[in-house]
């Protein structure tokens, strides 16, 4: 099991030898049970750092925030950023660096395995705490967890409360580190892609329902996409913000601009975007189900991009996140690809 | 006036309501939402916060302004689009989204007076429960001036005594609906009035979160607009939505012409929620954004609450749900910027 010391451990001597500018981790402020992420500037600072089973963030989303931060700095820190990554963040860094969005001497990797227990669902723990105030979140020695609530602890099996994506999970331990702690050790809870099973079994219809009924839901916060680590598009679909204008530019130009969807949250517009979303993310997703997390209304995204990871493990064999000298899958063709689906 | 409805008859008001379109808070895939009443047995109050507040009625998120079409002559034909002002009813909303309706009826008012929210807010009857055991464990109200049996801004205040609510209409509209029941509401004994006194007073307590000693807070603010506070508290601001467009209290619009046919030229203007937090917010035509940075936006979304909106309206404008702080994917909590916004440099 990670031991919080051997990370604290690392995470100091990495800053006091001013090897990192700072590092992202996870912190639990005083009024949460849940952890935060905290970036960690000094080597007295990381008291604050907590790995528990409330860490689900995917803290590489802050990989991409400061290489647009050293972008825009006149005399940039070049120094790499140090981060603690769990197996799927690791393959979203994987994913950046196969994509050449990010260098590896960019990122100092503390990796930490999940080993049997993955990280927790908020929204499944409240079930089973019913209202009480949770305190805080513990790993159990045998897959389970030890949730301390208002009003005592309770022991619940790790698969009762485990993030949807943690239970079919096929990296719980860091492909890629600079450091490693924790064990390598088997998790089978549920098949690869059973989440998605049950959706594919719907008729066309059906399945039209399930995704229009969800999709109204949408009130188009972007949570999913701020959230992502891939969404990392200078200009998305959704807000054209680098339309360039000069003093010549006409009011008919402007008001020609491709506005390539509504704001509107109505279910053309919300079923494009999601749309866009999936294609954009086919490939590229390595499930931290961080869309689907952040949601405020709950929309099951986690199984639209399933699906696309789905597709492209079964027609092209393609594992995502993995290998960061494979060329990305949109970006390559082999002479073996099947073509039957083009009609 | 004051009266007293037995829970079980509850249904039969509702079926009395037939004029009404009716909204409670309903539970889909474990969020719970204001949603249009199926029937009348499907209605259960409960302490619940709903992700989407009940600004969501008066300002819906997408609403027409007008029509505009190209005519034969080359002309254009607009025609407005109010809304319709068929009478409304939403139970079960909280106190806080009361009295946060109250600071936009101010901003949609005044200089301004915006006939789309009014008309929706004039044919809405908001009817309030107040809070016996506190919905959120970030509920925060009773440090912004607001309780959980606070009146502002509703029609009515219900609490629930155990086998029955006691229903106190604040407004016509509220005596208006209380008469819909007829028969069904009794007058209360005295000690219905004792407990119910009780119960909310009790309720005060089970408030989770403090936000102490802000008094000076929006003077204080003034002086730290380039602090460096901003980008520290923003490092891991996502700029999603979710703590703008879910807060009872933020009222940011956009409006867009929405084409539908180009020959003719037909379509409609719209309007829809915006916030701050979006990279496109403001931004202006030559290209250049007012807030580029996100420690830029966070610092707009707490000097608006906390400074301009106390300049302009003498309240904060921020209620104290806790939504921001709850369903924020990062964690950022409000409360804890503005104690370091209080605390800076002390
Ligand atoms: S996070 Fe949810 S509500 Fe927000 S845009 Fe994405 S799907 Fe829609
Ligand atoms: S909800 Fe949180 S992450 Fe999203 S914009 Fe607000 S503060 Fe930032
Ligand atoms: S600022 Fe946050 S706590 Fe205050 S009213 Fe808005 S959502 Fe609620």
């Amino acid at each position: 099991m990670v031991n919080i010391e051997d990370l604290k451990s690392e995470a100091r001597r990495v800053l006091k030898g001013g090897k990192v500018k700072y590092i992202i981790g996870y912190e639990r402020a005083s009024e949460t049970w849940k952890a935060n992420p905290i970036f960690l500037r000094t080597p007295e600072a990381v008291d604050k750092l907590v790995w528990d089973p409330t860490c689900f963030h995917n803290l590489v989303r802050f990989v991409v925030d400061e290489k647009r931060r050293k972008a825009k700095e006149k005399q940039p820190d070049t120094r790499p950023v140090g981060i603690v990554a769990k197996g799927c963040d690791s393959r979203a860094i994987i994913v950046l660096l196969q994509e050449k969005f990010i260098e590896r001497m960019d990122v100092y990797i503390i990796g930490v395995s999940c080993e049997s227990t993955g990280v927790i669902d908020e929204r499944k723990l409240a079930k089973k705490t019913a209202g009480k105030t949770v305190r805080k979140v513990e790993f159990g020695e045998k897959q389970n967890y030890i949730v301390t609530t208002e009003d005592g602890t309770m022991d619940i099996p790790a698969a009762e409360i485990m993030a949807d994506r943690c239970l079919e999970c096929i990296a719980n331990i860091p492909v890629v580190s600079d450091h490693l702690l924790g064990d390598k050790t088997k998790r089978a809870v549920a098949r690869p892609f059973q989440s998605v099973e049950k959706l594919e079994s719907l008729s066309q219809e059906d399945k039209w329902k399930f995704w229009t009924d969800q999709m109204k839901k949408c009130i188009r916060c972007y949570a999913c996409r701020s959230a992502c680590p891939m969404c990392y598009c200078d200009e998305c679909v959704v807000d054209t913000i680098n339309f360039a204008v000069t003093a010549d530019t006409t009011a008919e130009e402007k008001a020609q601009r491709i506005k390539w969807l509504e704001k509107s949250p109505v279910d053309s517009e919300n079923i494009f975007y999601h749309l866009v979303r999936a294609i954009h993310l086919a490939g590229r997703c390595i499930d931290c189900g961080e869309c689907e997390r952040a949601c405020p209304v709950n929309i099951p995204l986690r199984m639209l991009n399933k699906k696309m990871e789905k597709e492209a493990k079964e027609l092209f064999g393609y594992d995502v996140g993995f290998d960061a000298d494979q060329p990305a899958l949109i970006s390559c063709f082999r002479d073996g690809d099947p073509e039957d689906f083009i009609r | 006036m004051d009266k007293i409805l037995a829970k079980k008859d509850f249904p039969e008001w509702l079926k009395k309501l037939k004029a009404y379109r009716v909204y409670a808070p309903r539970k889909q895939d474990d969020v719970w939402n204001y949603e249009p009443v199926s029937g009348p047995d499907n209605v259960q109050l409960a302490d619940v916060m709903t992700a989407v507040p009940a600004k969501k009625i008066v300002f819906p998120q997408r609403e027409y302004f007008f029509e505009f079409r190209e005519t034969d002559d080359n002309g254009t034909k607009l025609t407005e689009l109010l809304p319709e002002d068929n009478p409304v009813v939403v139970f079960g909303v909280r106190p806080c989204e009361g009295k946060a309706v109250t600071l936009t009826d101010k901003v949609f008012s005044g200089e301004f007076e915006d006939p789309y929210y009014w008309k929706r807010r004039n044919a809405t009857t908001l009817v309030g429960l107040a809070c016996v055991n506190p919905p959120s464990p970030n509920c925060f109200c009773t440090s912004v001036n607001g309780s959980p049996h606070s009146k502002e801004g509703l029609d009515i205040l219900l609490t629930d005594l155990g086998e029955t609510f006691y229903a106190e209409a604040l407004t016509k509209k509220g005596e208006k609906l209380i008469h819909e029941g007829q028969k069904l509401f009794k007058d209360p004994k005295p000690e219905d009035k004792k407990k119910a006194e009780k119960i909310q007073v009790e309720a005060e307590k089970k408030v989770r979160r403090k936000l102490n000693r802000i008094e000076n807070v929006p003077l204080k603010l003034k002086g730290m607009f380039d602090s460096p506070l901003w980008d520290e508290e923003s490092m891991s601001c996502i700029r999603c939505g979710i703590c703008t467009y879910l807060c009872p209290t933020c009222h940011c619009f956009d409006m867009n012409d929405e084409v539908e046919t180009t020959t003719p030229l037909q379509g409609k203007r719209v309007r829809t929620w915006d916030t701050c937090q979006f990279p496109d917010f403001t931004m202006h035509s030559s290209g250049h954004n007012p807030r580029p940075e996100k420690s830029s936006r966070l610092r707009q979304r707490i000097n608006h609450k906390f400074q301009y909106f106390v300049e302009i309206w003498q309240n904060y404008q921020c209620t104290g749900c806790g939504r921001c702080i709850s369903l924020c994917p990062v964690g950022i909590d409000i409360i804890k910027v503005v104690e370091k916004v209080r605390d800076y440099g002390s």
